[in-house]
């Protein structure tokens, strides 16, 4: 008798979503199967890995994350030129973690001019991610849509409370959205249907359905991602069928793990070594989830994920 | 549609179709047809035009086509003889109107280039800003998508006198719209009356002065059409989907201030088209049935100072509260707190003193939005330690209100005032209790809170159907027995009503999918006669939560054919639970506790299982802690049950359908049931009396064994036999 291998069979498709400017378009989606389950299905674009930039210096993060940019760290523009040329990145993922009224609290006008500024350096896709208060992100992607007509960048997060706001302004000048919710596949959904409803072109949607850092609660995380996946390709759930986002390391790098020197705790060994691993184990963690695009932080984090996404791609 | 309107608005047409044919004719001849026109600073040409035509005006030479439509469009003058509906040949003079006017304005830009400003802001020597260029358009139009703008109002003429145009004026800025000002009345404006009255004008305080002429209202509609085409992904040339985008979008307008002419009428009819009534105040005749708008087309002969109030209700606009405005902190945060005896300041109801609290619904023209009224003394009239009667009536009033929602937005007393930081809520109805921390009342809570309270929320969480509250508090004991007298009127209307529904009387049931988020393949059914297991959610529950959520967790389904009918199995039902349960659960009985039951969530307030050896079914409640017959109690029992699985002889079910006809039908329903706790018993007991009847067995509830008969089978058993319990003699369960 002969070992046959039980194929799942998919009725569903992740929809193909073109990022960045025209004539530089990275396409992220279009799977239709499992991840690397390519012995079922195809997955025609790899998942992206998109390098962080800060808009203004980080104050908390261990020495580890800073020092593959210490050199560029007071300027995102530079900072994200780094990125590509040195390290070669997909994509940009500039975070505007300094507008938290909270934070540095910057105003709309001053984060519109840094992204501006990051956005003129770099031709790679760009995703711009607000500080996650739905008033102050409202103004400030506003404005960020405004000063970046026509270059689609990627904007989220866009909540339930400030979907009606950003989504029309993405429309308006021709970017796609992060639609975020909090670990929930219904709430997902909905805000997916919302935005549809409010006319943001399907091809214009990526979903972010939460990640926490390994051992802080990415099981859960993992759970809703993949339910979401098996809602999309097996399920005829039209209104999941995005490519999803995980936002991942500023998670990773706000943990304890990462910051206790190792003469706190032995056991947790070299601190350099470690925060890359945990920073590439969550990230491995939500691509074997059905993520296509991660955002993460250190560059030796970066090429393992690389390496490992080129494996399982190859089927070696 | 009024005969005078159609025949005015006509006559309107033809005149400014006219005026543009002599333009065109005139600037043709000075220019010729290379000649570019159009609005200043815009990628969207003459807006109106290529918004519904899809036709980009770059040109003299492309008016031709233009002008040839609009004389298709408007139809010949309305004669005494006819008596036809006039109401879509108005409406195509009106659009006519509306593109031969951008031709004029157009050829105007053309022949005075500094006719308008071109700019934010008046200038000190023309206060005419023109069509807004696309920076405007972008910056402002967005607000009317995202509800910072609800919309505009669109002003033709002036006011009496500069005192109530500024008046006008405020109001409308107050409820966040925007005031387009055109036209005059018999000379005056009203953008020059709010100069006088020393009011700022301009696009940033949202008081626009597009021009001097009616044709102005132009420059209005173009703008709701580029947000169309801007902000909603409208493309040039759907007129269908820009018109429909503006009627569920944009709350806009017009706002005919003086004599009404027929130009003007004609640019009234054109707004209709984008579903923009008109409010006027002066007697001119009114078209009040729906259709093309949400609501009325044109309401007429409105006073001034109601004039604001009246547009916003014709138009469907949604009053917004965006704080709730007391001295205490509000919030999820507070709902747990509990005022001890130590902490209490004052109490009200909870058998301690009359109380009851009362939704009712009311016609629009009977509630005041926003009044709060409080009859008898306040916090701040009694001693620590009072206690007072207390009775709170909620009226509401909305456009989309039915009774069957008052019983809802009552029920969300609890849960609201007890976000009051403070504030400890229990119960509802007549048995409502509230109680009254020492911290709140030093920090100057007054009962009268709670009506800012209900109003403000009712607003935020109920917008979809409600329009207006009111709230009266009373404290007096008269009063209150006077409400309380009412209130139970009302209770039993409601009572009566759900009761007299049955799961035949209604073809939709509605799905439950709150609890996916932990369940994930549990969907819960809700039929008139099966409350969702948590007893949080009835069928009418689930119809208003649809109304004001459409995309949430309610949805309804259409139940199909019945396939089964004692077990509860629909086609429509059985499709959409193996839809929404991923393909999880394929089969689902609403009246089966053996047969492919509901699954559940983990919120059940009871649970219902056999007993073998009495060949009976056995529910306990969650708030009982002893043993139970079945050897487990109720906690290990809802670890069987929960998760979404589907467990035959497990089923989580509400305490309400413990008494419903439908109650396990397929097993027997109540007939079968041998042991409860004797404090679900008692609670049940009086609605259980109806049922028992109908069997044909008054003393049933006394046939039922409870846990001070026994906590084993074996002690039960011989209980049942002495009482000669029907189930005994049933068919065997398994």
């Amino acid at each position: 008798m002969t070992f046959e291998i039980p194929k799942v069979s998919y009725t569903g498709k992740i929809r193909e979503i073109p990022l960045g400017r025209e004539g530089k378009t990275v396409i992220v989606g279009g799977e239709s199967c499992y991840p690397f389950h390519l012995f079922e299905g195809e997955m025609p674009n790899p998942p992206k890995i998109a390098m962080e930039v800060y808009d203004s210096e980080p104050e908390d993060w261990p020495e580890t994350a800073i020092e593959p940019f210490a050199d560029v760290i007071k300027e995102p523009a530079a900072w994200a030129r780094k990125c590509v040329d040195t390290y070669g990145a997909e994509m940009i993922a500039l975070q505007l973690a300094g507008t938290d009224p909270n934070d540095k609290d910057l105003s709309a006008d001053e984060a519109a001019k840094i992204t501006k500024e990051v956005s003129d350096a770099v031709d790679v896709p760009m995703i711009v991610l607000g500080c996650s208060n739905v008033e102050k992100d409202t103004d400030v992607l506003k404005a960020v849509c405004e000063v970046c007509d026509g270059r689609n960048l990627i904007i989220g997060p866009v909540a339930e409370g400030n979907y009606r706001a950003i989504g029309a302004t993405a429309i308006g000048y021709k970017h796609t959205v992060v639609a975020s919710t909090p670990i929930d596949i219904n709430l997902a959904k909905q805000l997916n249907i919302l935005l549809g409803n409010l006319n943001v072109p399907d091809e214009k949607i990526i979903i972010d359905p939460s990640t926490g850092a390994l051992g802080y609660g990415l099981e859960y995380c993992y759970s809703v991602m993949e339910r979401i996946r098996m809602a999309a390709l097996i399920q005829e759930d039209e209104r999941l069928q995005f490519p999803i986002i995980s936002n991942l390391a500023r998670e990773v790098w706000k943990t304890k793990e990462v910051k206790v020197p190792e003469s706190e705790a032995p056991l947790l060994g070299d601190i350099k070594k470690r925060g890359i691993l945990i920073e590439a184990l969550t990230a491995q963690c939500v691509l074997f989830a059905g993520a296509d695009i991660l955002v993460m932080r250190h560059p030796e984090a970066i090429s393992l994920v690389k390496e490992s996404i080129k494996d399982l791609m190859t089927g070696k | 549609m009024s005969k005078i309107i159609c025949s005015a608005a006509i006559r309107g047409a033809h005149k400014i179709v006219g005026m543009a044919e002599e333009k065109y004719e005139e600037a043709l001849k000075k220019w010729g047809t290379d000649q570019e026109i159009g609005f200043p600073n815009t990628t969207y040409y003459l807006p109106i035009i290529y918004g519904m035509l899809g036709i980009p005006v770059e040109t003299l030479g492309d008016v031709r086509q233009i002008l040839d439509k609009c004389k298709e469009l408007v139809p010949p003058p309305v004669s005494d003889k006819v008596w036809l509906p006039y109401l879509a040949p108005a409406l195509e003079a009106g659009m006519a109107t509306y593109f031969a006017e951008e031709i004029i304005e157009a050829i105007l830009y053309l022949e005075q280039p500094d006719f308008y400003t071109k700019a934010e802001d008046p200038l000190p020597d023309n206060i005419w800003l023109g069509a807004a260029d696309d920076v405007i358009m972008r910056k402002r139009g967005v607000e009317f998508v995202d509800g910072t703008a609800p919309g505009f109002a669109a002003i033709l003429g002036a006011a009496p006198s500069v005192e109530i145009a500024a008046k006008i004026a405020i109001e409308l800025q107050e409820k966040n719209l925007y005031v387009f000002m055109c036209g005059d009345h018999e000379g005056k404006t009203m953008s020059e009356q709010l100069i006088e009255a020393e009011v700022q004008i301009g696009w940033p305080t949202r008081l626009v002065s597009f021009g001097p002429s009616y044709r102005a209202a132009v420059f209005a509609i173009g703008f709701a059409t580029r947000v169309a085409m801007s902000f909603g992904g409208i493309k040039p040339g759907d007129f269908k989907g820009n018109l429909y985008y503006n009627k569920d979008r944009v709350f806009a307008f017009a706002m005919p201030l003086g004599t009404v002419t027929d130009k003007w009428y004609a640019n009234a009819a054109g707004a209709i088209n984008w579903g923009f009534p008109t409010i006027a105040d002066t007697p001119i005749p009114e078209i009040l049935p729906t259709g093309i708008c949400t609501y009325e087309h044109v309401v007429s002969n409105i006073p001034h100072d109601k004039i604001v109030q009246k547009a916003i209700e014709v138009r469907g606009l949604k009053v917004s509260v965006t704080k709730v405005d007391i001295t205490m902190s509000y919030g999820p945060a507070f709902e747990g707190e509990r005022i001890r005896k130590d902490d209490l300041y004052f109490e009200c109801g909870g058998g301690r003193t009359l109380g009851v609290e009362l939704t009712v619904s009311k016609d629009m023209s009977e509630v005041e939005d926003g009044k709060v009224e409080m009859i008898g003394p306040d916090l701040d009239q009694v001693k620590e330690g009072d206690k007072l009667p207390f009775a709170m009536l909620i009226e509401v009033a909305g456009r989309k209100m039915q009774s069957d929602f008052e019983p809802i937005l009552e029920r969300q007393i609890h849960h609201l005032v007890n976000y009051v930081q403070g504030i400890m809520h229990i119960g509802q109805r007549n048995i409502m209790w509230i109680r009254v921390g020492k911290a709140a009342v030093e920090k100057g809570f007054l009962l009268q809170h709670l009506g800012t309270v209900m109003h403000a929320k009712y607003h935020q969480d109920f917008g979809g159907i409600v329009d207006k509250v009111q709230v009266k508090i009373y404290t007096e004991e008269e009063k209150v027995k006077e409400i309380l007298a009412q209130a139970k009127r009302v209770y039993k209307e409601r009572d009566e009503r759900v009761e007299g529904m049955t799961d035949e009387t209604e073809e939709t049931y509605y799905s439950c999918t709150l609890c996916q988020s932990f369940a994930p393949s549990h969907v819960c059914i809700i039929t008139p006669e099966r409350v969702g297991m948590c007893g949080a959610y009835n069928w009418l529950d689930c119809k208003a939560s649809f109304e004001i959520n459409p995309t949430g967790p309610n949805q309804p389904i259409t139940k199909g054919e019945c396939t089964e009918p004692l077990l509860g199995r629909w086609k429509g039902i059985t499709d959409f639970v193996n839809k929404a349960s991923r393909q999880k659960v394929e089969q689902v009985s609403a009246y089966s506790l053996m047969d492919f039951p509901m699954t559940a969530c983990g919120c059940f307030e009871c649970v219902a299982t056999i007993l073998p050896m009495c060949n009976g079914i056995m529910v306990v409640n969650r708030d009982s802690r002893g043993m139970t017959p079945c050897g487990m109690k109720f906690t290990t029992l809802a670890g069987m049950v929960g998760g979404g699985n589907q467990t035959p002889g497990f089923l989580g079910v509400s305490k309400h359908y413990i008494c419903s006809s439908k109650f396990l039908l397929a097993e027997g329903g109540l007939k079968r049931v041998v042991w409860l706790p004797k404090m679900l018993k008692e609670e049940i007991a009086e609605r259980m009396k109806p049922i028992c009847e109908k069997m044909g067995i008054t003393n049933f509830a006394d046939m039922i064994a409870d846990d001070t008969v026994g906590t084993t089978e074996e002690e039960i058993l011989p209980f049942l036999e002495e009482k000669g319990h029907p189930a005994l003699t049933m068919d065997p369960l398994m």
